[in-house]
């Protein structure tokens, strides 16, 4: 919910409320006037028809006064003096409903011979006041609802865009773009505190982030030239004429050390590379083509291994990803099946509906399934695997937020990748 | 043939220098980018080899000059870079090559031979050694002129031996001749065996003689 939204819904709740509390004692302050005035009405034309007899000694002609009806009938002498007053329905004839009235009645005497006076006042007026002041107030809430949404529209567009443009910018930021945050200045205090703290924030992380990827690049550059200076010094101690058997021995269990070090290296710092998303060139690539051009370039090495490849079934299929990273996703898959099988087994490439399945036949997976794309998992089979190349499958997927799926059945693993087809034609 | 090598790194630029001299080239070093510009803009080479960072400014740079000034010089970039931006960017501005540290120096002295046979436009259209010929614009070889039959693999492999010959050419640096990338994680040494076998057995059997020797558990050794 906006908080524009919100916001009008509590206002509204609380004018809702006011409205009603405020209705009612209206109704009951405008309720206790009205009485108060036609009771002092009543009063005051009991205190002249009494003063009437006093001065003139006969009852007054019973429709003067300035109330709707005064009645007169004469009272027993044996019953006291009575004074009521109190509120009475009466039917009308001429509404055909019965009609709110207000009256008091009393005793007056004249030659000490009692007389009953009772005299009327209609509340009519009273019940058309209340109710055309009800529905004045019905209409103010209306109002209101309207002219609240309309300033909250305007607000929106006006006092909050800033705070939208923001949430736009921060939202597309990407660290990778070497682009610092550009926010515009806003005249809200709140807002422009906000856009500061996040471009404070920002220029921190993305300072922190070069420092990272130059301690990368750095890394990578400081092990690779001493790696390079030793690979290259024993490739000129092993021309050396006169190795005994047993030096080179020793020289060739360095070079393969150095060399198994400078891929590992490679390797690791194609990961981190993958993590920083320095990978930004993306095209649409035919992904069957790709496949089937790994395939061909691993067939020798599956033949040797005495593995049969069994026809790869490719649907034309396109995905929109980095060129070089669909290559080493696709050779690391292929080249997983081919170590992690045995002599004689078989593999089965199928791409199908975006879905890329690798299937194998292989030993049973030793650890658990889902350490499978761990960095150096390498099973106990795998002489001379850096087991990393699972974990650059599970990093390019996560790059494009796809799930890798493994299963194993019927003595065949399988390793699916299902691909977003998003800007496939 | 004169070679100018272009590294900062002194035991590495020495190791370059010492395999290339034993090969036979004339080289020449630099270990600035000053120096370089200099010596590449007053002499001409057959081949510069140069190293991306460099004190004192960018390799690409010389690469540029290199490319205004003598077009036709080649030019071999080692990088320990292996920032896919820089490969691209040195094979656009001109460079003929690309290697991330650490290469191997037969792989290096192998590309060294590829860049000047391929600028050498009026030069010999054929490798010889010994009694093999190889034509590398038909990817074809022949002993004795009797053709060889061999797989795309064995070819490379046999125009890696002839580019080190009498070097010993580790498995590791033949299996990545040959592989690349790929050669992560598999046993491509004993793919490199298997290889070396069905190439020696193929050359014995065009008339040729068992030119490949195995040295030790070192590797291989091609000499005719």
């Amino acid at each position: 919910m906006r908080i524009l939204t919100k916001t009008s819904l509590y206002y509204l709740l609380v004018s809702f409320v006011v409205f009603m509390v405020g209705g009612f004692s209206f109704y009951k302050i405008m309720q206790a006037e009205i009485y108060d005035e036609v009771d002092d009405q009543l009063f005051t034309d009991k205190e002249n028809i009494i003063a009437f007899i006093r001065e003139h000694d006969r009852l007054p002609s019973v429709t003067s006064g300035i109330s709707e009806a005064i009645i007169v009938r004469e009272a027993q002498a044996v019953s006291p003096t009575i004074e009521e007053l109190a509120d009475t329905l009466i039917f009308s004839s001429y509404d055909e409903e019965l009609v709110p009235f207000r009256y008091l009645t009393f005793t007056a005497y004249q030659n000490d011979k009692p007389y009953e006076y009772t005299i009327l006042k209609s509340l009519i007026d009273f019940q058309d006041l209340f109710e055309s002041t009800m529905l004045a107030m019905g209409w103010i809430f209306l109002l209101l609802l309207v002219g609240l949404g309309a300033v909250n529209y305007l607000i929106n567009k006006y006092i909050w865009r800033h705070f939208y443009q923001t949430l736009h910018k921060v939202k597309r930021y990407s660290l990778s773009q070497y682009k610092p945050l550009q926010l515009k200045s806003s005249t809200t205090t709140e807002f422009q505190e906000l856009n500061e703290v996040l471009l404070a924030m920002t220029e921190k992380i993305q300072s922190d982030y070069y420092n990272l990827k130059e301690f990368t690049e750095n890394a990578s550059h400081e092990i690779q030239t001493p790696l390079a200076i030793v690979n290259s010094k024993l490739e000129l101690f092993m021309q050396s004429e006169n190795l005994t058997e047993q030096q080179a021995l020793l020289v060739e269990e360095m070079y393969a050390s150095t060399s198994r070090l400078s891929r590992l290296n490679k390797s690791l710092i194609l990961l981190t590379r993958i993590g920083n998303r320095e990978f930004k060139e993306h095209e649409e690539i035919p992904l069957h083509e790709l496949i089937a051009e790994q395939l061909e370039q691993l067939e020798e090495m599956a033949s040797m291994r005495g593995l049969e490849l069994l026809p790869p079934a490719l649907e034309p299929t396109r995905v929109y990803m980095n060129r070089g990273l669909a290559e080493v996703l696709v050779s690391n898959l292929l080249v997983n099946a081919i170590r992690h099988n045995y002599d004689g087994g078989n593999i089965s490439v199928l791409l199908r509906n975006g879905e890329l399945c690798v299937r194998n036949t292989g030993k049973v997976l030793q650890g658990p399934a889902d350490q499978l794309f761990g960095r150096f998992m390498s099973g106990s089979d795998a002489g001379g695997s850096l087991g990393i190349g699972l974990a650059l499958v599970k990093k390019i997927c996560d790059l494009y937020n796809i799930k890798p799926t493994y299963s194993f059945s019927g003595g065949m693993h399988r390793l699916c990748i299902r691909f977003s087809l998003q800007g496939s034609s | 043939m004169k070679v100018l090598v272009v590294e900062d790194e002194r035991a590495l630029k020495e190791s370059i220098l010492t395999y290339l001299r034993q090969e036979g080239y004339v080289c020449e070093s630099a270990d600035n980018f000053r120096d370089a510009s200099l010596k590449t803009s007053d002499y001409s080479y057959v081949c510069v080899i140069v190293d991306l960072t460099l004190p004192g400014g960018n390799g690409l740079e010389i690469v540029r000059q290199l490319k205004e000034n003598y077009p036709d010089t080649g030019i071999i970039i080692i990088s320990a870079k292996n920032a896919l931006d820089d490969k691209i960017t040195g094979l656009e501005v001109g460079a003929d090559d690309y290697l991330t540290k650490p290469f191997h120096l037969s792989e290096l002295n192998a590309r060294l031979k590829s860049v000047i046979r391929r600028r050498n436009f009026n030069g010999q259209k054929v490798v010889q050694a010994g009694a093999i010929k190889v034509f590398p614009d038909a990817a074809e070889a022949s002993v004795e002129d009797s053709k060889l039959n061999l797989t795309k693999k064995e070819y490379d492999l046999l125009l890696y031996f002839i580019a080190n010959r009498k070097r010993v050419l580790t498995k590791e640096s033949i299996a990545e001749h040959l592989w690349g990338d790929h050669v992560d994680g598999l046993d491509s040494l004993d793919f490199v065996y298997t290889h070396i076998k069905n190439l020696r057995r193929k050359l014995q059997a065009a008339g040729g003689g068992d030119y490949i020797q195995s040295v030790y558990g070192l590797g291989y050794k091609f000499s005719c």
